[in-house]
């Protein structure tokens, strides 16, 4: 089987990942009583008028119609999952309760998802190179108190938990050191006029810094613990020593021998640590009042918003599976020694 | 014959297999942190007088008092309360003492009028003035009197100046007649009593930032003639001080140490019982999966991959959104959805054990599946169980903590995640932000996670000898 059967085999992997999703979503928001319990409070709320509560419930998808005495006619369990699976296929999410609009234009056009995408590019951007980079110097001075001082510390960031190294930050850079802003994504005298574009950047960055350390912070323990267990491991191969041997500089020999061949663990580790990532970013985002999905969601709980809830699930896991499909790939390409099968 | 002798050979193997556990420098300070928190669960109650959820304890915001080994005595103040009463009657009035703060006055008509005088002490000792003074005065006329008597209430700097809490007011009913304004620094009917603007602090202006010695005062003038009886009941005078015990109050004046003390025995729970549930289900389905094989395999380990890949927190975010967050639910959740990396350790580990040849002479002399498994496969896979044992467990506690954290947890409970929460969201700005509310709960997380860390570490090197650094 060549790399397109392996691809192949990998996408149709992902389908029946997202119909799985789709199907557990449906279990959770279709068939638990929660969700349905709010809907049939949100119309109780129409103000008595019958023919108002009517037309709510078959908008709902309470009811597919009425009998002669007003009885509501539910609908099949399959009639819903067909529905439901149609509305996840082309993200129809319904209305969000906090606000009355579409849940995907809040999602979109309020700039929430373009602020968790920043957030979390920077995070995993910056934690893994940090993480790889002092990955490989720890693995090339092995044994040195260098070593053992950034493992120790590595450690430590990688055992606290999001919420509290979040809250430590918060404290000291914000609060006893002023050096950034406590929270927001941008000075709220920006809805008044926004200054040049130089100006902006520098004030976006203070913005982003606190949050964008916090999770730096929780996950480039993990990459630099990985990339030193993979590297120690490369760079006992006959090939480092060759390559030592001709006179390349260790430079050459650590960052392109060696970590060329002890990268595949790393990106899965990447994709596979995405999810823990997307988790931090509730968290994250939620201390430092950045606006994103994470803090849309945290407000979701509160409001009970099902439709919101339910489209930041299925669009997180969307998110996953699509990232374990993308390492899928990348490791397809960048080992030849896989056998696609 | 064999059974009486079985328990005590456990016991000794379980006492071996700690003390080489416990020569694990690591596992050793793992085990004795673990213990601390073990200790602060089980004597809870004794550590600490208050209840997480009861009534306040002191003012909000209170900084814990041994900031002043740091900061200085000056400007710091604690909790204190005046003396019980001291009785200085003039003969007027048979007194009888009915608790610390009450008092019954018996008046058998002297013949000429004058004063009962109730003095409480104290010698003010620190060197800031208190966040909030907090008076009573009760004083009760239970049956009808002839004729009317007056009441005043002051409190002295002794020798310096004299602060008039109630003044003299005559009393000519029966019923309970209590100061008015109250006696309570934080309303601004009391600083106009004392004739100070509402800008500033009464409890600062009556206890100036010094040791000084003070006495609370009641008198009763009553006039010749006098019949009847009085009691004056709660007579106190308590001042809150601007810092308190060990690690500070919260928003509303609860005691956080307590809070701190009772979260451990709800982490602790909530860590041990959901793994217990993640492993008793991993090991079914691992066992399963891994000693059935071909379609049970198959079917079993394609669910756990994909299951796998849902994001464990998003999903019991909105599995507890919908179902509900009751501390049972949590931990049934955060249970049954953390199996899936056990199951699959376990199905390889029983995938190679099934074709050892001790299995195969255990088959071949007629032993069933399930005499297998039991006596066989897991006695070899239960080393495996210790050390996922000890992995999950902070798993799940970090796990319980995010969701409290994001207010999600149990409502009528407390953990430290939840207080973390609320430290967060409390006064809705950064400067409401209490160093001592954060970091006690959030160390304590980050502190019986690691001790069950270093612990699983260590019985991994134990039961894995090739991970076992040479000395």
């Amino acid at each position: 089987m060549g790399l397109r059967g392996y691809l192949v085999k990998r996408l149709l992997n992902t389908a029946i990942l997202v119909i799985f999703v789709i199907i557990v979503n449906f279990a959770i928001f279709e068939l638990l009583p929660g969700p349905n319990g709010a809907l049939a409070n949100l119309t109780g709320r129409a103000h008595g008028n019958p023919q108002a509560i009517q037309n709510l419930q078959i908008n709902l998808g309470l009811c597919t119609g009425f009998t002669a005495d007003n009885k509501c006619i539910a609908p099949s369990v399959w009639d819903k999952f067909a529905i439901y699976f149609k509305n996840m296929l082309t993200f129809q999410f319904g209305q969000s309760q906090q606000s009355g609009n579409s849940v995907l234009s809040d999602m979109i056009s309020t700039g929430r998802l373009w602020n968790t995408l920043t957030l979390l590019g920077t995070a995993t951007a910056v934690s893994l190179a940090v993480g790889i980079f002092l990955g490989v110097l720890v693995a090339s001075r092995r044994g040195t108190l260098f070593d053992s001082s950034m493992v120790t510390v590595s450690l430590t960031t990688f055992s606290l938990p999001t919420f509290f190294m979040g809250l430590v930050l918060l404290l000291v850079f914000a609060l006893w050191i002023p050096l950034f802003p406590p929270g927001g994504v941008t000075p709220s005298s920006w809805i008044l006029g926004t200054p040049s574009l130089p100006d902006q950047i520098l004030t976006r960055i203070r913005y982003l810094f606190l949050p964008a350390l916090t999770l730096t912070l929780f996950f480039y323990g993990g990459n630099l613990l990985l990339t030193r267990a993979t590297m120690g491991e490369a760079l006992t191969e006959d090939y480092i020593t060759t390559a030592r041997a001709k006179g390349l500089s260790e430079r050459v020999v650590l960052f392109k021998h060696a970590l060329k061949n002890a990268s595949l663990p790393i990106v899965t580790n990447a994709a596979l640590a995405f999810g823990g990532i997307l988790g931090g970013a509730i968290i994250t985002e939620t201390i430092f009042t950045w606006d994103g999905l994470g803090l849309w969601l945290y407000h979701a709980i509160g409001w009970h918003d099902f439709p919101v809830l339910q489209a930041m699930f299925y669009i997180i896991a969307l998110c996953v599976i699509g990232a374990n499909l993308i390492s899928d790939i990348v490791y397809g390409m960048i080992d030849p020694r896989i056998k696609y099968e | 014959m064999s059974q009486p002798t079985r328990v005590p050979f456990l016991l000794i193997r379980f006492k071996n297999f700690l003390l080489l556990l416990l020569k694990n420098k690591l596992a050793a300070v793992g085990m004795v942190v673990l213990l601390l928190f073990v200790f602060l669960a089980v004597a809870a109650p004794i550590l600490t007088p208050y209840a997480p959820t009861g009534a306040s304890v002191s003012e909000p915001y209170d900084p814990p008092s041994w900031i002043t080994t740091f900061n200085g005595p000056l400007g710091y103040s604690q909790n204190a309360q005046f003396s019980a009463l001291t009785l200085n009657a003039t003969g007027l009035a048979t007194i009888s003492k009915q608790a610390a703060h009450s008092v019954r006055l018996t008046f058998a008509s002297p013949l000429t009028g004058g004063t009962v005088q109730l003095t409480e002490k104290l010698s003010y000792p620190y060197q800031g003035s208190p966040k909030r003074l907090l008076g009573f005065a009760i004083v009760d006329v239970p049956n009808s009197i002839g004729k009317p008597f007056t009441v005043t209430a002051f409190v002295d700097r002794i020798g310096v100046s004299r602060f008039v809490f109630w003044s003299p007011t005559e009393i000519n009913s029966t019923g309970q007649h209590l100061p008015s304004p109250p006696i309570d620094s934080s309303q601004s009917t009391f600083n106009a009593k004392l004739g100070l603007g509402a800008q500033f602090s009464a409890a600062t202006y009556v206890f100036a930032a010094q040791i000084a010695d003070y006495q609370y005062v009641l008198q009763i003038h009553v006039p010749a003639g006098f019949v009847g009886t009085i009691d004056v009941q709660d007579f106190q005078l308590s001042l809150l001080g601007n810092t308190w015990g060990i690690f500070g109050t919260d928003d509303a004046g609860h005691d956080i140490f307590s809070q701190v003390v009772y979260g451990s025995r709800l982490s602790l729970e909530v860590g041990l019982f959901a793994t217990f549930i993640g492993i008793g289900v991993g090991l079914l389905i691992g066992l399963t999966a891994g000693y059935l094989g071909k379609l049970v395999d198959e079917v079993l380990m394609r669910t756990t991959d994909m299951l796998l890949v849902i994001p464990f927190l998003p999903l019991l975010i909105v599995l507890v959104a919908t179902i509900g967050s009751g501390l049972i639910y949590i931990i049934l959740l955060i249970g049954f959805f953390s199996w899936m990396g056990f199951a699959r350790i376990i199905r390889s580990q029983v995938l190679s054990l099934r074709e050892r040849p001790f299995i195969e002479a255990a088959k071949a002399s007629g032993a069933g599946t399930g005499y297998i498994t039991a006596r066989h496969i897991f006695p070899n896979i239960v080393s495996l169980t210790y050390v996922n044992l000890a992995l999950s467990v902070p798993a799940a506690i970090v796990t319980e903590a995010a969701l409290s954290f994001l207010g999600l947890g149990d409502p009528t409970v407390i953990t430290w995640g939840s207080m973390l929460g609320a430290a967060n969201t409390a006064g809705g700005s950064i400067s409401n932000l209490a160093w001592w509310w954060i970091i006690p709960p959030g160390l304590s997380i980050a502190l019986l996670s690691l001790s069950f860390i270093l612990l699983g570490y260590a019985m991994d090197e134990l039961f894995n000898p090739r991970l076992r650094r040479r000395r």
